[in-house]
């Protein structure tokens, strides 16, 4: 534990190393110093001289991978996992003063009305809970995952709150959750980035690339976009005409002359690019190789739903609205992809999918006539992705974490002159109470964590504060929200903030 | 010591960010043999404390002790009253001395007397403190050493950087010969001439020189050369575009606005105005006031306006939905937060929510401070407001042109009217102006008649209206009654039939008409309606179809007169008391109704009856006014509108609050402008406003500013700052490395006019900044990350500076300043910010090689190939970059179709030479300037001959190159070509090229 990312323990080591380098490695020829750096074990660059390299947790962890589905725009939790059928009996009647007191929303003006839950809802697995018709499949494996019911945050638009939730702080310029973790304990493959981000849906979320940017730490912890069309990794592709062989002369060149360089220099910094250039060219083969998932068998992409090589119209287009209609499986092969890549030892896989922000002011966002869709798109991904980790024994290591970053009004936002109509159906931010789920590594499955009232308007049981959520991750993974810190501007800062609010939701632990 | 005054105590993170320097390079500090003899962990108590420990000096507080205090102590008993324990503060001497319960917290020199050190070394884990569940610990060394400091007398010293600025005698060259002597080392010898031409260069305007340039030094190495060359460098104009990007990274510049939407702003003038002022080497002060006050100042020149947009660089969130309020507030914030770490080194930020634990900064000071910036106008809204207009000689030229026309088409218009107004009085013969009775107006506007019996509608003006007359037409049959819709002059100055300026149309939405029966009104039918012109889509139809949501509206033609004719369905027969009454209802909203108009009837037969088209002369001309209008105003919608800062007028201010705990939804007392205490004298006689903040910050007793900003000027020149944290010179920050060299160079600066080009002179001038750089292992083991100055500096170049050598290297590079930023090629596909329709295109030509401080900046998107160098993203205030040293770099450098094209025209450079190795030879001598030795070159020519052969064989893969990397081989052949194009590639990525050295 004592050895936790201790700075002067890394650097001795690093000194050791340095020496190792020196001593054994003056005389060696690019060669030689090629063979030290590409050969496996002790004499390859030693895991403290990666910064991504895997380091010791600071308390056991119950998970060594998360997989985060963040759900950009919030969809409604009243038409997902909080069944409130008192809706039903006040539909279209004007809601409570109680409601709009003192309150802040982002569209909504003057008395709006209730609205019911637009879809039914049953009991499923043997936990009973109660699940969507619009999210059959997750249904079937509802036991596997604790849905939490009370989530609450203090952010009502979306940037600020999806910063809020994924960095800590409604304002830029703060290490994202992805970041803290592969900062605090580096990654597995050193061949491929530790913090990989997929997006789905056609659009950047509102909070942009912040969302998964290393703020104060050091930029080797931001989240790096795979992309689905074009280069995985920006600059990843040799340029046309450029092979691998020819490539691979080039390095020995470079390193050749590197190295005679290092002779006069003594600069260490410059036998670290050396071995940079050449785990560039290892990621030029591990990331397309890892990213392909078209060496996935049929019944594999089945069972997630997904299709090799699609190309999103959503990409390029103008409007958003058009983006999440209708039958894309972008969401299904980034799903895929993240089990591929945990698999392959990548620490934290961050997936966004745009379009769940359902006001209702026209049928391309409504909760009616879009929300179906958009479940269509994730739920058999999001049950294959927990069936296939779990059969492949990696559910018990990795934490799933999926949810919005607020949720939504139980009344209808009035939007066109307040009429109930088809395609029009939609509800506002609400930061008050909303439901995500967790599943996986040390997570207690088929818990319904939490109640709300029965407008589901407010947390009535068991609360949860977004900086609970944060401290809940990093104590799975084995890091101790309280102490686990960056010194910057004079402050040790964490992500969940300067005070004691984080506290671990133990009740949901397994 | 930086780091070793700090104790394992400081929990788990890493003390501070650059010691986690990705390359980790910079982490040998400490003698290695001693590392490797002792135990990892006893390392810890090695570090703590040494530099006292050690030597058998005197323990110094503002060295050794406050450090302890600040990290371990502080939170519950330092300056912040709300957390403080005990009511017990360390940060006080007076407080520390006053009895506590049985004794005294400090009883200087006598340790066993004194109850922290009782409380410190207690075995009881109840009493011992820090507590446990602070989790924080002290070590033996660190108790002992404020034992020692008790012992010796508790002596008290303000935080080292709050003290005055002490010069010391002597040359910049003797402050570092002081501090490498007590380590016994010496300066190394004078680097190179060609080593440090390049160096010179790079540093002074970030670009590479010629070897052509680096000859004259190797002919000539005199110290009054190398000086020549200094201020050769100094007066080029490329010394403000390099050192503005210091500046801008400070300034959180970006060309969009940030947040969700992230749309485009104008913000080039800005930058142009720093590299202008950095060329001119405006003094600090001045540089300082004009940012931070410039619209203040008597009679602010353009230029002077342009330099506030420094703080209109905060963000904005057009984010639908979003309260401006918040973000405004947010925005002020953040102008008080940069300022502070700008200017002064200290981090505010924390003290909006709780008093500064560390610092002497209280909640209610900053939100003194706060009151100041809180009176300016932006107010987060979609337009930015205010903006300044900026325009180039050319546009102003453009636009007097535009101008004109216009001018010259009206006084057409009116000639071509005239001329009809003879023929105008014949169709109006059948119409008379009626009387008018009664004139209401349901929205509260007046409506006045005019001496033509028109209507005006004046004074209020709601998005919607009803007009109501009451008319006296005499004793007539009438047959008709016809509506004109009049221009009138507007509040901006032109003229229009509607009332909004923004929008000078009408709707009506319906027209009815009824007529007076005893004590009730009757409608009158009214038939065929026809109208001179109606808008696509709202015929004068619809303004009689008993739909208020349709009507009669006349856009684009809203500038001019319209008419409209309403057949009765029978003749009314009207005796002289007969009254007849016209309603307009008007409900389109967005004041859409009619400003000036006239109701007439008539008794002619209805079908004789038209309404006046304006003769084909006044049409034409109409026509050709409303284009150049159009043109005029589309070249003043395109024009660069600047962003600025603008105070609110006095009756017009902000009450200040507290917020507490940072939240501006629960406001607290009221407070008065302030500035923080302890830096120096407050203005006197005159108003607490940005002025004198400016004033303020600069003034000679104010002893961090030319700290942080001397220490800036270093780090920039070095790699590393002399005060490692370079954002942080308060408790918590890392003490100088030199303190001596430190405030030397601050009073130099200070004292010498504040002048960034003296103070840069100074440094390059001297024996230090040209050392050879070469690290032999004795230099290592004393001066591990070379703090200390004793040998010449070696770091990676900065973002811009490796795209811009690349550029310059290959002879693609522009010279051209200034003006709009640029879009270089970059992966397609980046740019998909929710509802932003703006899109990346790659620029073709001159703009395609600018220097890489014109890039365009989209803060959620920021430039891939430089934020891969540790390039920022313009969000917030970057102090400074981190280095790091990552695979990603190896690719942009390797693959970027930038560093293609320049790996493609450095091969162009080489073609002109004969023979492969006299090729090999210059392509290195551009690159490194140094001249090359046989052993670099062979590896070259063999990397050359294999690419070759494989290009020969497969001819295709030449090709393919050639096309991407936009090649012009001329008369070579393609597979040579490429070759070269290969080897032009590996120059471009030698660790040599990357590091200025």
């Amino acid at each position: 534990m004592t050895d936790f990312i201790d700075p002067v323990r890394e650097r001795a080591e690093l000194l050791t190393r340095r020496h190792l380098l020196q001593t054994g490695g003056l005389g060696l020829g690019a060669m030689a110093l090629q063979a030290l750096l590409a050969r496996d074990g002790a004499a390859a660059p030693t895991p403290r001289a990666n910064p991504l390299a895997a380091k010791a947790a600071m308390i056991a962890p119950r998970a060594k991978h998360v997989i985060y589905l963040h759900m950009a725009g919030s969809p409604s939790q009243l038409e997902l996992f909080d069944y409130k059928p008192e809706l039903q009996k006040l539909h279209l009647q004007s809601a409570p003063q109680s409601f709009l007191e003192g309150k802040r929303f982002a569209f909504i003006k003057g008395v709006p009305k209730i609205c019911a839950g637009q879809f039914a809802f049953a009991r499923h697995g043997q936990s009973g809970q109660y699940i969507s018709e619009l999210l059959p499949h997750f249904a079937r494996i509802c036991d596997q995952a604790c849905v939490i019911r009370t989530v609450h945050t203090d952010q009502f638009n979306h940037a600020p709150a999806q910063l809020f939730l994924q960095t800590g702080t409604p304002r830029l310029g703060n290490p994202s959750l992805g970041a803290w973790v592969t900062y605090g304990l580096g990654s597995f493959n050193e061949n491929l980035p530790g913090f990989v981000v997929l997006l789905s849906g056609g659009k950047t979320p509102d909070g942009g690339k912040s969302l998964w940017g290393s703020g104060f730490l050091p930029s080797v912890y931001q989240g790096v976009q795979c992309r689905t069309a074009g280069d995985p990794v920006l600059y990843l592709g040799d340029p046309a005409g450029i092979d691998r062989t020819l490539r691979r002369k080039m390095l020995d060149t470079l390193a050749e002359l590197n190295q005679s360089e290092y002779q006069r220099s003594g600069d260490a910094e410059t036998l670290t690019r050396i071995s940079q250039y050449e785990l560039a060219y290892r990621m030029q083969t591990s990331v397309p190789e890892v990213m392909d998932i078209s060496r996935e068998p049929q019944h594999v992409l089945d069972l997630y739903g997904a299709r090799p090589g699609f190309v999103s119209q959503a990409e390029g287009a103008d409007d958003p609205r058009v983006l999440y209609k209708g039958d894309d499986p972008t969401f299904a092969n980034n799903c895929l992809l993240a089990r591929r890549l945990v698999e392959n030892g990548v620490r934290f896989v961050q997936l966004y999918d745009w379009g769940w922000d359902h006001h209702g002011s026209s049928p391309g966002e409504s909760i009616d006539e879009t929300l179906p869709i958009k479940c269509q798109q994730i739920d058999r991904a999001i049950a294959g992705l927990i069936t296939d980790l779990d059969q492949r024994g990696l559910l018990s290591q990795t934490l799933i974490v999926w949810g919005g970053e607020f949720g939504r009004t139980p009344m209808m936002q009035n939007n066109v002159r307040d009429e109930f109509k088809k395609g029009f159906v939609g509800r506002d931010h609400h930061p008050f109470a909303y439901s995500m789920w967790l599943a996986g590594g040390g997570i207690k499955g088929g818990l319904a964590y939490g109640q709300t009232d029965e407008f589901g308007y407010y947390p009535v049981e068991n609360p949860v504060s977004i900086r609970q959520l944060q401290a809940t991750v990093l104590h799975v993974m084995g890091l101790d929200p309280e102490r686990f810190h960056f010194t910057y501007q004079g402050l040790d800062q964490r992500l969940i903030g300067p005070t004691d609010e984080g506290q671990v939701l133990q009740g949901i632990l397994a | 010591m930086a780091w070793g005054t700090r104790g394992p105590g400081s929990g788990w993170g890493l003390a501070q960010q650059p010691t986690l320097s990705v390359s980790l390079v910079c982490a040998a500090r400490y003698p290695e043999e001693i590392m490797n003899r002792l135990p990892l962990v006893s390392c810890l108590f090695l570090l703590s404390g040494a530099a006292a420990l050690e030597a058998a000096e005197p323990v110094s507080y503002a060295r050794d002790i406050l450090p302890i205090l600040s990290a371990n102590c502080y939170a519950c008993h330092g300056p912040d009253d709300h957390d403080r324990q005990a009511e017990l503060r360390l940060d006080d001497e007076q407080a520390v001395r006053q009895r506590k319960g049985s004794g005294f917290p400090i009883v200087p020199g006598k340790p066993d007397e004194s109850l922290v050190i009782a409380r410190i070394t207690s075995a009881d884990p109840d009493l011992v403190m820090p507590p446990r569940s602070s989790r924080r610990q002290l070590t033996p060394e660190q108790k002992e050493l404020l034992r020692r400091w008790v012992a010796e007398g508790a002596k008290w010293q303000r935080h080292w950087s709050f003290e005055p600025i002490q010069q010391p005698a002597g040359t910049l060259d003797d402050q570092v010969r002081g501090a490498l002597s007590a380590k016994g080392l010496a300066l190394q010898k004078r680097a190179e001439p060609t080593v440090l031409v390049r160096r010179l260069f790079l540093d002074l305007i970030g670009l590479p020189p010629t070897p052509e340039a680096a000859d004259v030094l190797v002919r000539d190495p005199s110290p009054a050369a190398y000086e020549r060359l200094v201020d050769e460098l100094l007066a080029r104009p490329q010394f403000g575009e390099h050192w503005a990007r210091m500046w801008l990274d400070l300034a959180r510049f970006a060309d969009t606005k940030g947040y969700e939407k992230d749309l485009g702003r104008t913000m080039g003038p800005y930058r142009d105005w720093v590299i202008q002022a950095l060329n001119d080497d405006m003094p600090l002060d001045q540089f300082t006031l004009e940012q931070l006050a410039g619209d203040l100042l008597p009679q602010p020149s353009e230029q002077q306006l342009i330099a506030t947009a420094f703080h209109r660089n905060t963000m904005c969130n057009d984010e639908g939905g979003t309260d401006d309020e918040e973000f405004r507030i947010a925005a002020v914030k953040d102008r008080v937060d940069t300022t502070i770490q700008v200017w002064m080194g200290l981090t505010m930020g924390c003290a909006k929510c709780h008093s500064h634990k560390y610092d002497p900064i209280s909640l209610v000071d900053y939100y003194r401070f706060y009151a100041i910036f809180n009176q300016t106008e932006d107010a987060d809204r979609y337009d930015d407001a205010p903006r300044l207009e900026v325009l180039t000689a050319a546009e102003r030229e453009q636009r007097a042109k535009l101008q004109a026309s216009v001018t010259r088409l009206e006084e057409a218009l009116r000639a071509a009217e005239m001329a009809e107004s003879a023929q105008n009085s014949a169709t109006d013969a059948p119409w008379r102006a009626d009387e008018i009775v009664t004139a209401e107006s349901r929205g509260g506007a007046t409506l006045k008649v005019t001496t033509a019996k028109a209507i005006a509608a004046e004074g209020k003006s709601e998005p919607e209206d009803t007009y109501t007359l009451v008319l006296a037409p005499g004793n007539r049959r009438l047959t008709a009654l016809r509506l004109e819709a009049l221009p009138a002059k507007l509040a901006d100055g032109q003229f229009g039939v509607g009332r909004n300026p923004g929008d000078p149309n009408f709707v009506v939405s319906e027209l009815r008409v009824e007529v007076q029966a005893g004590e009730n009104w009757k409608p009158v039918k009214l038939v065929a309606p026809r109208a001179d012109f109606s808008q696509s889509g709202w015929p004068v139809d619809a303004a009689i179809d008993g739909q208020t949501k349709t009507g009669w509206a006349v856009s684009p033609r809203s500038r001019e007169r319209h008419v409209a004719i309403f057949d009765f369905a029978e003749p009314l027969d009207l005796t002289a008391e007969s009254r007849l009454r016209v309603t307009l209802v008007q409900e389109y909203g967005n004041r859409l109704t009619l400003g000036q108009f006239r109701l007439s009837t008539s008794t002619a037969e209805p079908a004789t009856l038209s309404p006046t088209a304006v003769s084909p002369e006044v049409r034409r001309s109409l026509d050709e006014l409303a284009a150049a209008k159009q043109q005029l105003n589309t070249f003043q919608a395109n024009l660069n509108l600047l962003p600025i800062l603008r105070e609110l007028p006095a009756d017009k201010k902000r009450v200040t609050r507290v917020h507490k705990r940072g939240n501006f939804l629960d406001p607290g007392e009221v407070v008065e402008p302030g500035l923080p205490q302890g830096f120096g004298p407050l203005p006197a006689n005159e108003p607490l406003n940005r002025t004198a903040v400016a004033r303020w910050l600069v003034n000679r007793d104010n002893p961090l500013t030319p700290r942080v900003w001397a220490n800036r000027i270093w780090a920039r020149l070095w790699g590393l700052g002399l005060v490692e944290t370079e954002e942080d010179f308060g408790a918590l920050g890392s003490p100088p490395s030199n303190p001596a060299l430190l405030d030397w160079l601050a009073a130099a600066y200070r004292d010498q006019g504040w002048s960034l080009k003296k103070l840069v002179k100074v440094i390059v001038m001297s024996q230090a900044y040209q050392q050879a750089s070469e690290i032999s292992p004795a230099l290592r083991e004393a001066d591990p990350r070379n703090q200390l100055a004793s040998r010449g500096a070696r770091y990676r170049l900065p973002a811009e500076v490796v795209r811009d050598q690349a550029l310059a290297v290959s002879g693609l590079l522009s010279a051209k300043m200034g003006g709009p930023s640029v879009m270089p090629p970059q992966p397609a596909g980046l740019w998909r910010s929710t509802y932003n329709g703006k899109s990346w295109v790659d620029a073709e030509g001159e703009d395609r090689y600018r220097r890489g401080i014109y890039t365009y900046l989209k803060r959620t998107t920021p430039y891939p190939a430089l934020t891969m160098f540790d390039a920022g993203s313009g969000e917030v205030c970057q102090i400074r970059r981190i280095r790091t040293n990552t695979p990603l770099q190896a690719l942009v450098t390797l693959n970027d179709p930038a560093f293609l094209e320049a790996a493609a025209a450095l091969a162009k450079r080489l073609q002109g030479i004969a023979g492969a190795e006299a090729r090999a030879r210059q392509g290195l001598r551009l690159a490194l300037i140094r001249p090359s030795t046989p052993a670099e070159i062979g590896p070259l020519l063999r990397l050359q001959q294999s690419a070759l052969r494989e290009f020969e064989s497969a001819p295709e893969q030449a090709s393919a190159l050639l096309k991407v990397s936009r090649a012009e081989p001329g008369a070579t052949p393609p597979a040579e070509f490429a070759s070269w194009i290969v080897t032009a590639s590996a120059i471009l990525n030698l660790d040599e090229l990357l590091t200025r050295n």
